[in-house]
């Protein structure tokens, strides 16, 4: 590719929000066929970027270059006319309309009257190009998260894509799936589109791209070629301190069985799962998404409860039929979704940490002592480090690591004996990521039994005693650690001997 | 299998069952109403219906948008007063001037609305429960308790609701009830083939999303309430047209019965799905009832309320059950025609 | 600039200001304002939608919608007048019937919108028209009084000086509203669920029992508040109370509750009240009609959100061009 002229330029971009300085005199240049990583800690702009990019946030001043002359984008329907389109970590679908007018709906130029017979073709041919297979007459409601996706993959190459940005488009994604989100990102390049690829997995990142841009705090740090750069130098620049090793795990003591599950199903969710976890252990869930590990969760949380097989705690055999019960038996259940399942967002950092626990603090009156709830509320923020200016703030403007932490206070203050995290790291950033890892091996030692479902294999890898791996709604082995390796375990999620 | 489940969504289940319902319940009045499968008692409910259509599809245009319209049955009284005091005040004005005038009334108070929920980021419910008031507090106003009253209107426009398209026998065919499925047919092509149509259903479906992909929402909600009132003016219009008699309470409660209409028809209150046929099998449904009831041996028409209000309930309720059953059925049909083995991709685009 | 833009992004600090402007206004331009009989009388006008307002600012908070709390109000009503005109009961146990159906009235609404999950908007559309349909059938077209003495004492006499019952009812329902939204376990629930139910479903929280008591209340409230209204206009017909649903939902949303749920105060709800009751007062002491009233009411629901988006709005803009320049 021509160094001469990039293709998209953005000069000197800053940008305030109230007390906030998002972006502080940042630049970034993307050339046509290029796979631009860009990282960075939550908070650290990248999104604000995108925004700027796009044309929903204006910038407060610089400018950007497109084909080296400058552009104004107002608007997101701005940004489609040049070319500039972005697919993000949750899809934007539009669950009433099929898969064929979501990937058109956005489009100005389509002549007057909707051509339905015509639009479908079109969507067959794009979605043929990249490899999917999806009806695209039904309606979008109840696709996998993968296939919204796809169809998002789609929508954006509908536009004619120039620059293609991917936030996080991974997140939700099994290994497999980002296997083939990876072979349409390699088609795309080779037609000239240069992508902005955004993920907090690191291997994923050097995988792929050709180059990597560092932000951190609104700053640009660094850009380097992939070859130049290490995963310890790129965590340098995102943290600005060397980082420890990735997956604290200390040695230690089994108890006895705390946990036993015998032939535990769910009509349409999954059949046939079978286990045991002491007290001190961790027990991974692997699998691809749709694989159905979430669902097993819940019917242990009585959230969507189990209509066959057995559970069986500390020797005694327990129906869970709500979460209440399964917390009167002290089986804590921390969502994948700490956004639209997990936390109250607009309520304290204190109302959330006792939400599950409020009966402990009430007076004989039948009302809240507040001393008490800040007292608990300030002991997790130190045991923790959760880090907020006041307990009283709205959890929902703290970062994603420390809405992770109170989520985890939530539940370690109903004092559980099996802990199930779902996906406890998703979406925040490698140095929260480390602590999560950390506290989960210190719970592991206390004498917590602890479930582990994770969609990142290493770490799901790296944290366990034993890893058991799930597909399509039925279990398909449990490895050892040490015997559980990458290969193996991938192996034995998709089902290919 | 495959193409039934792709002809037969289940929104047209739901519509199809719509129709069965009032089939059955006009079976059922039959056999407890003398003279019940007459020319007239169609025309009857024929010509109430064609009010009920043309607010439904008001309605349900902005429920489609994610909002609400409250104000509509004020709108209605504001707009059929007023062509009324017009047309005593100018008795040679042709039929078309009239009704300019009622659609002009109604599309302003429509925009209005329209432009505080759009542009004044007002919650629909907020707004046009305002406005409810307020028009209705202007007409009340400027009215000063005189009425308009049929002796001062043209003679066509009393002859109207009586004007035949069409007959045989008994049997009439109103041309406003023709006119109110004609507007309800015409409003829903446009919604299914004009990308105006179909970015009302997106922008109902997800806002968020709607945003993102660059769709100008507040222009489209605006659009939606102005049309939304300009039908609500010619409701007026023709409410005028059938009493004569207007009072400033004109109106008034109209706006729940297309509400009502809408959601027995449908129409998703969340936004972003439903039909104009769903809407107008809901207006028909309610008002078969209305006019049935009243008429129904042993039972008193002080009984109507209550039983209409049992049957939104009714409809509601197993319409939702419904829903999510069948669609359940729908999503596990699709993953496992998903699961089946898919010939290899490479055999639809040769090289 | 900076004072006037802080106490304007603080609902309640907005609100003050137009009480205080409102009740300076009806001082400087009616001698008789100033009154403790005025003042009983402000409240006795509209007590029965103040004691109803009270239990919606938990059901909007909650995030959900009550229309049917007229209809229900109606229909107590009419169910007290109808015992009463037949001596089925005494008169007594005809008013604890009353309340008992205005709780029913809540509970079939509330398992509707709790356990199959329909939005309440139309349920309670149904109920609307449904309840008022069944004070239709109880009365027809009628108009029954002749309640007995005490009864209709208790609805126009003072009780205690010169407070009304009703008054002292709303006084006591206002403060335990206050303590349980602010510092019972009740009260976060309800809050919780408006903000996310999947949260608190999550949390271990019996959503559905929350939801459900919520509604059933609604109804016993809107029941009580029925037949204090009878007793206050000593006659009962089948429209009574017809349309009160839009003062009422206008006060709470005029408080500052938020219409998606999930944030609002009592106090809020508590100066609103005022400043309508006020705004009444003053619009009637100086001969504005009622139906005119009705409508600068509409007007102050409508403004009440504008406002703060307009000033923001403004504010963003201005931010804005400083950063540009």
């Amino acid at each position: 590719m021509s160094e001469a002229t990039p293709l998209l330029e953005m000069r000197s971009i800053s940008k305030r929000f109230d007390a906030t300085q998002a972006l502080d005199d940042v630049g970034l240049v993307l050339r046509a066929g290029e796979v631009h990583a860009l990282l960075g800690e939550n908070g650290a702009g990248k999104s604000t970027l995108i925004k700027i990019m796009t044309g929903i946030h204006p910038p407060d001043s610089g400018e950007i270059l497109l084909d080296g002359k400058p552009v104004t984008l107002r608007s997101s329907a701005d940004a489609q006319r040049v070319g500039i389109a972005a697919i993000y970590q949750e899809p934007m679908i539009f669950p009433d309309l099929n898969v064929a007018e979501n990937i058109f709906i956005g489009h100005q130029n389509r002549g007057p009257i909707v051509n339905w017979g015509a639009m479908a073709r079109d969507a067959e041919r794009i979605l043929g190009d990249l490899d999917i297979q999806l009806d695209v007459r039904t309606p979008a409601r109840g696709l996998t998260l993968a296939a919204q996706q796809a169809v998002e993959v789609a929508k954006a190459l509908s536009l004619q894509v120039r620059v293609l940005i991917m936030d996080e488009p991974t997140a939700a994604l099994s290994a497999h799936e980002v296997a083939q989100l990876f072979k349409r990102v390699d088609k795309l390049k080779r037609q000239g589109v240069a992508i902005l690829f955004i993920s907090h997995r690191l291997d994923e990142v050097f995988q792929i791209a050709d180059r990597v841009t560092v932000f951190r705090d609104g700053r640009h740090i660094s850009t380097r070629p992939r070859a130049e750069v290490t995963p310890e130098g790129a965590i340098r620049d995102m943290v600005g301190r060397k980082m420890e090793d990735f997956f604290h795990r200390s040695e230690r003591a089994f108890g006895d069985v705390l946990l036993r599950v015998d032939g535990l199903g769910r009509a349409g969710a999954f059949t046939g799962v079978s286990f045991e976890v002491k007290r001190g252990e961790v027990l991974g869930f692997a699998g691809l998404v749709g694989a159905r590990r979430t669902d097993v969760g819940l019917a242990l949380f009585g959230v969507a409860p189990a209509d066959a097989g057995t559970i069986t705690l500390a020797g005694q055999t327990v129906t869970i039929g709500s979460p209440q019960s399964a917390m009167s038996h002290g089986i804590a259940y921390v969502s994948e979704d700490r956004r639209q399942l997990g936390l109250s967002l607009p309520q304290s950092i204190t109302a959330n940490v006792t939400l599950a626990t409020l009966k402990r603090y009430l007076s004989r009156l039948g009302l809240i002592k507040p001393v008490a709830e800040q007292a608990t509320a300030a002991e997790f923020r130190e045991k923790l480090s959760i880090r907020a200016a006041s307990l009283e703030h709205p959890v929902g403007q703290l970062s994603g690591g420390n809405q992770q932490k109170v989520m985890l206070a939530k539940w370690l203050n109903l004092q559980p004996q099996v802990l199930i995290l779902d996906e406890p790291t998703r979406g925040i950033d490698v140095g929260a990521k480390a602590e999560v890892h950390h506290i989960v091996d210190q719970l592991a030692q206390q004498g917590l039994a602890i479930i582990l479902i994770s969609s990142d294999l290493p770490e799901v890898l790296a944290m366990s005693d034993r890893v058991l791996v799930m597909r399509e709604g039925r279990q398909v082995g449990i490895f050892e650690h040490g015997v559980a390796t990458q290969e193996a375990v991938m192996t034995a999620a998709v089902g290919v001997a | 299998m495959e193409t039934l489940r792709r002809v037969l969504r289940p929104e047209q289940i739901r519509e199809l069952s719509l129709a069965l319902i009032i089939f059955v319940a006009v079976a059922f009045f039959s056999t407890q109403i003398e003279n019940y499968l007459s020319g007239r008692f169609f025309v009857r409910v024929s010509t109430s219906v064609a009010i009920t259509i043309v607010l439904a599809t008001a309605q349900t245009l902005v429920i489609l948008t994610r909002n609400i319209d409250l104000s509509i049955g004020s709108i209605v009284g504001v707009a059929a007063y007023v062509t009324g005091q017009v047309l005593g005040a100018n008795p040679e004005l042709s039929p078309l001037a009239a009704i300019t005038v009622a659609l002009i009334i109604g599309a302003g108070l429509g925009l209005i609305n329209g432009l505080l929920v759009a542009y004044g980021r007002v919650p629909a419910i907020i707004v046009t429960l305002g406005t409810l008031a307020i028009y209705r507090t202007w007409l009340i106003d400027y009215a000063g308790a005189k009425t308009i009253t049929a002796d001062s209107l043209p003679q066509w426009l009393v002859d109207l609701p009586r004007l035949n398209l069409f007959s045989s026998g008994e049997l009439d065919i109103r041309g406003l009830f023709v006119l109110a499925v004609v507007i309800a047919v015409l409003i829903q092509l446009a919604l299914n083939y004009l990308p105006w149509g179909r970015r009302l259903y997106a922008i109902g479906s997800n806002p968020e999303a709607a945003r993102m992909a660059g769709l100008p929402a507040p222009r489209l909600v605006v659009s939606a309430y102005a049309i939304c009132g300009a039908l609500a003016g010619l409701a007026g219009f023709m409410f005028l047209a059938r009493f004569g008699t207007i009072t400033v309470t004109a109106g008034q409660g109209l706006e729940l019965q297309a509400v009502a209409a809408a959601v027995v028809g449908g129409v998703s209150t969340a936004g972003g799905s439903g039909t104009l046929l769903g809407a107008l099998l809901g207006a028909v449904l309610i008002d078969t009832l209305n006019q049935s009831l009243t008429r129904m041996p042993g039972v008193s028409e002080f009984w109507r309320d209550a039983l209409l209000g049992l049957l939104i309930l009714v409809a509601v309720a197993t319409d939702y059950v419904l829903m999510q059953r069948l669609r359940r059925l729908w999503i596990v049909d699709q993953l496992k025609a998903r699961a089946a083995p898919t010939p290899a991709p490479e055999e639809h685009h040769a090289p | 600039m900076r004072l006037s833009l802080k106490s304007l992004r603080s609902w309640e600090g907005l609100l003050l200001v137009i009480l205080i402007a409102v009740v300076a206004l009806n001082i400087a331009l009616s001698p008789v304002y100033l009154g403790v009989g005025n003042f009983i009388n402000l409240f006795q006008l509209s007590i029965e939608k103040i004691i109803v307002a009270l239990i919606m600012a938990f059901v909007i908070i909650n995030g959900e919608i009550d229309l049917s709390v007229a209809s229900v109000m109606g229909f107590a009503a009419c169910v007290v007048a109808v015992v009463h005109e037949n001596n089925a009961l005494p008169f007594a146990a005809a008013v604890a019937l009353a309340l008992v159906v205005g709780a029913l009235a809540g509970l079939v609404q509330g398992y509707f919108v709790a356990h199959m999950g329909l939005p309440s908007l139309a349920v309670t559309l149904a109920g609307l028209i449904g309840f008022r349909g069944m004070a239709r059938m109880l009365v027809e077209d009628r108009s029954i009084g002749d309640f007995p003495e005490w009864f209709n004492a208790l609805g126009q006499k003072p009780l205690l000086g010169p407070i009304p019952l009703a008054l002292l009812i709303f006084v006591g329902m206002a403060v335990i509203a206050v303590i349980v939204l602010q510092s019972a376990a009740f009260g976060r629930y309800v809050t919780v669920i408006g903000n996310n139910a999947d949260v608190a479903r999550y949390s271990g929280i019996d959503v559905k029992r929350v939801k459900l008591s919520l509604f059933v209340l609604s109804g016993l409230v809107a029941a009580l508040a029925g037949v204090l209204l009878a007793a206050r206009l000593g006659a009962v017909r089948a429209s009574t109370g017809e349309g009160f649903e839009l003062d009422i939902i206008t006060m709470v949303l005029l408080g500052g509750v938020s219409i998606f749920g999930g944030s609002g105060s009592l106090v809020g709800v508590g100066l609103s009240i005022l400043i309508i009751l006020n705004m009444r007062n003053g619009l009637g002491l100086a001969n504005v009609e009622a139906n005119t009233q009705t409508g600068i009411i509409g007007a102050l629901l409508i403004l009440s959100v504008l406002v703060p988006n307009l000033v923001n709005g403004l504010r963003r803009a201005r931010v804005g061009r400083a950063g540009h320049t």
